[in-house]
């Protein structure tokens, strides 16, 4: 069955799909967007609920392989130590992310030039500071000025509390003369265009009843939808179609949530499932043209997967921290380490985060992220009554550098509920990310007992957690050189000249700080240049 | 569905366990998670998870038959000799336990649904984040830009 031609279709209404609808939207081309979950009403967030903690081990767990709802795929992680999280449905991870927001830096976007390592991404901050800044408008980001470790921008809204715990760790970070700022978040400190503040749930990734945290399915879509872009949901790509003359996109199969498949035809294609969903769809589009996947010439469609390998170090403090009180991820933010220098052992760096604590079942299960439960018996009674209430932590985010070994592929054997073929991680740490994240847990130590930690609890394990696969970057990644890059410098595909990719799979490098920021600020500037050669576009 | 069934013999026997992995305080008022029955979120995890209900049936018939009856050394024994069941076990009380609003509370986290409410945190006035942040503010900008003349 076919439907109607439409100029614009986009595969995805996550971060990127949403941004880049946004900026087509004054073209008035026909849009259409294609979800394979559906809307999830604010109603049915858990966290309305009082068992609302059970949620992020069941229906709401950010792993869809424990999810393993009808609109989830499953992914083959055996060969990888860090795993893929996501949420499929409107506002994709949007709705389960943490909302924190910084922006990546200068020295990011030119690691080759610079460090010697990755690549130079074709384009550099100040090309993309206007568009970080029309995109925190439009999502409402709370934050202070002047923070000197970023050329001058102002977040809209002034920040949110950084609370008791933010408050002690920043007089920590003062005593040693570090870098520490208020974190830049997608959270609102203020109500703010028809949404309501954050209310301080403590539990960002339960899906923010409050409408406080800026998921797509808050702020870019009420306004897409009511402005006629056509949001179709529970709408799965199977795969993109070429024409064999012209080499073209010519749209998408896709199956409805009963199976059956329909074709979709389009003037030009954008791909914005992100980091593993854009390589597994055009590596299972091949064609005669494309016989190894499409716009996959240079054979890097897949490669180059990075994440942001995390670990965490948490201290015992005399007062209680509340850790639970405020949104989870974002107090305040040290990038101190965040800039090469060689006398550390390795190159690049990261951040320390001040994320809150948990809930107290997560916290008995091993902490966000991780499957480790702490010990039951006396010590467990121990631990809650008098740690878990007086914990502040720090989680150590590092820069992964591009290798191509690690790589997303087609499983040979696991499919979805369609048939289609499911992804395969393979993933492993370098020696030059685990001396980072060495050398950061040191340093996190060093903090929180400058902080007033009477003692720092023991880390009896050198793996990075588990379910930090949030940041799915590089797989499709950008560049001047149709050789060693999928996309140009404004997201076209060099081989296909109709087909655009706006998520982070464009990322060249990854920098150390989560990529929401970045990855719609790229999608609008995508948008941008679209609109810009609009007369010429598949020339 | 139908939960799980369990005679009273083994209900009590499982709850003696759930004593021993989540104790009680009768100083801070906190009961066990067998106290408080824990043992009841259990029989409908099995009653939806057959791979959970056959772990807690083994376990349970590995622990009726242990001499010395219930406590901290009985426990190491089932951790010992059943290690995957007695994860599951384990995973499922804290679940149990934790799930429920009252116990929450015992460690200082609110018993409400967080949303709509949430939790009221102050927000810093201008004044105090202003001396939080002199003196990075001072230290003046750190960061490397190759874009503008004279950066790195």
């Amino acid at each position: 069955m076919a439907s109607d031609p439409v100029d614009v279709l986009i595969v995805g209404a996550g971060a990127s799909g949403a941004a880049i609808a946004w900026s087509l939207l004054e073209t008035r081309m026909r849009i259409l967007c294609l979800e394979q979950g559906d809307h999830l009403s604010d109603r049915d967030f858990p966290s309305r609920r009082d068992d609302y903690e059970l949620a992020r081990y069941s229906e709401f767990s950010c792993d869809p392989n424990v999810r393993n709802l009808k609109q989830d795929y499953p992914i083959n992680s055996e060969d990888s130590c860090i795993t893929p999280v996501n949420w499929n449905g409107v506002g994709g991870s949007t709705i389960n992310f943490l909302g924190h927001w910084p922006r990546m830096k200068p020295s990011d976007f030119r690691t080759r030039s610079l460090d010697g390592v990755g690549e130079d991404w074709p384009l550099d901050y100040h090309t993309l500071a206007p568009f970080y800044d029309m995109n925190d408008a439009n999502i409402g980001v709370s934050g202070l000025g002047g923070n000197p470790a970023y050329p001058g921008y102002t977040p809209p809204l002034p920040p949110i509390p950084i609370g008791k715990l933010g408050q002690t760790l920043a007089m920590g970070f003062n005593r040693l003369g570090w870098h520490w700022w208020p974190s830049d978040v997608a959270i609102l400190s203020r109500d703010h265009d028809g949404r309501q503040r954050c209310v301080n749930a403590g539990t960002c990734d339960l899906g923010c009843a409050a409408g406080a945290k800026g998921g797509t399915n808050f702020t870019y879509w009420p306004l897409l939808e009511n402005a006629g872009v056509e949001l179709r949901t529970n709408a799965r790509v199977r795969e993109i179609l070429v024409d064999g003359n012209t080499g073209l996109a010519k749209g998408v199969l896709y199956h409805e949530s009963d199976g059956r498949v329909h074709e979709q035809k389009a003037e030009m294609v954008i791909m914005a499932c992100n980091g593993v969903g854009t390589p597994r769809m055009l590596l299972h589009s091949t064609s005669s043209l494309f016989p190894d996947g499409l716009a996959n010439r240079s054979g890097l469609v897949g490669k180059n997967l990075m994440f942001h390998p995390l670990t965490g170090v948490a201290g015992v403090f005399d007062e209680l921290m509340k850790g639970h009180e405020g949104p989870m991820a974002c107090s305040i933010l040290s990038q101190e380490f965040y800039e090469s220098d060689p006398s550390r052992g390795f190159v690049r760096g990261y951040g320390l985060h001040s994320g809150r604590s948990t809930t107290p079942m997560t916290y008995a299960l091993g902490g966000f992220g991780i499957d480790n439960p702490i010990p039951w018996g006396t010590a467990h009674r121990e631990i809650m009554d008098n740690v878990y209430p007086y914990l502040a932590g720090l989680t150590v985010v590092t820069e992964d550098l591009p290798e191509e070994h690690n790589c997303v592929t087609l499983d040979p054997e696991l499919t979805d509920d369609d048939g289609i073929p499911a992804p395969r991680i393979s993933y492993r740490l370098s020696e030059n990310t685990r001396a980072m994240l060495k050398h950061g847990e040191d340093r996190a130590k060093e903090a929180l007992l400058a902080a007033g930690a009477r003692r720092i609890l023991p880390n009896d394990s050198d793996k990075v957690w588990w379910r930090a696969g949030w940041h799915q970057m590089g797989t499709c990644r950008m560049g001047n050189d149709p050789e060693s890059s999928v996309v140009d410098g404004w997201g076209r595909s060099h081989d296909v000249k109709n087909l655009f990719i706006v998520d982070g799979s464009i990322f060249v490098t990854s920098g150390a700080v989560n990529p929401t920021a970045t990855i719609q600020a790229l999608a609008l500037y995508i948008g941008d240049r679209i609109k810009a050669n609009i007369a010429n576009l598949f020339d | 569905m139908v939960d799980f069934s369990m005679p009273p013999k083994e209900r009590r026997l499982l709850a003696s366990i759930l004593d021993q992995l989540v104790p009680g305080s009768r100083e801070r008022n906190i009961p066990g998670a067998g106290e408080i029955g824990v043992a009841d979120y259990l029989a409908h995890v099995a009653a939806r998870r057959p791979g959970f209900e056959a772990a807690l049936r083994r376990l349970l018939a590995r622990a009726s038959g242990l001499a010395d009856g219930i406590d901290a050394d009985a426990i190491r024994q089932l951790e010992q000799t059943m290690p995957i069941e007695f994860a599951e076990l384990l995973s499922e009380t804290y679940k149990g336990y934790y799930s429920r609003p009252d116990m929450r509370a015992k460690v200082g986290v609110g018993a409400h649904p967080v949303h709509p409410s949430g939790y009221e945190v102050a927000q810093e006035s201008a004044e105090f984040m202003d001396s939080l942040i002199e003196p990075v503010r001072a230290r003046g900008p750190f960061y490397r830009d190759p874009g503008v003349a004279g950066g790195d």
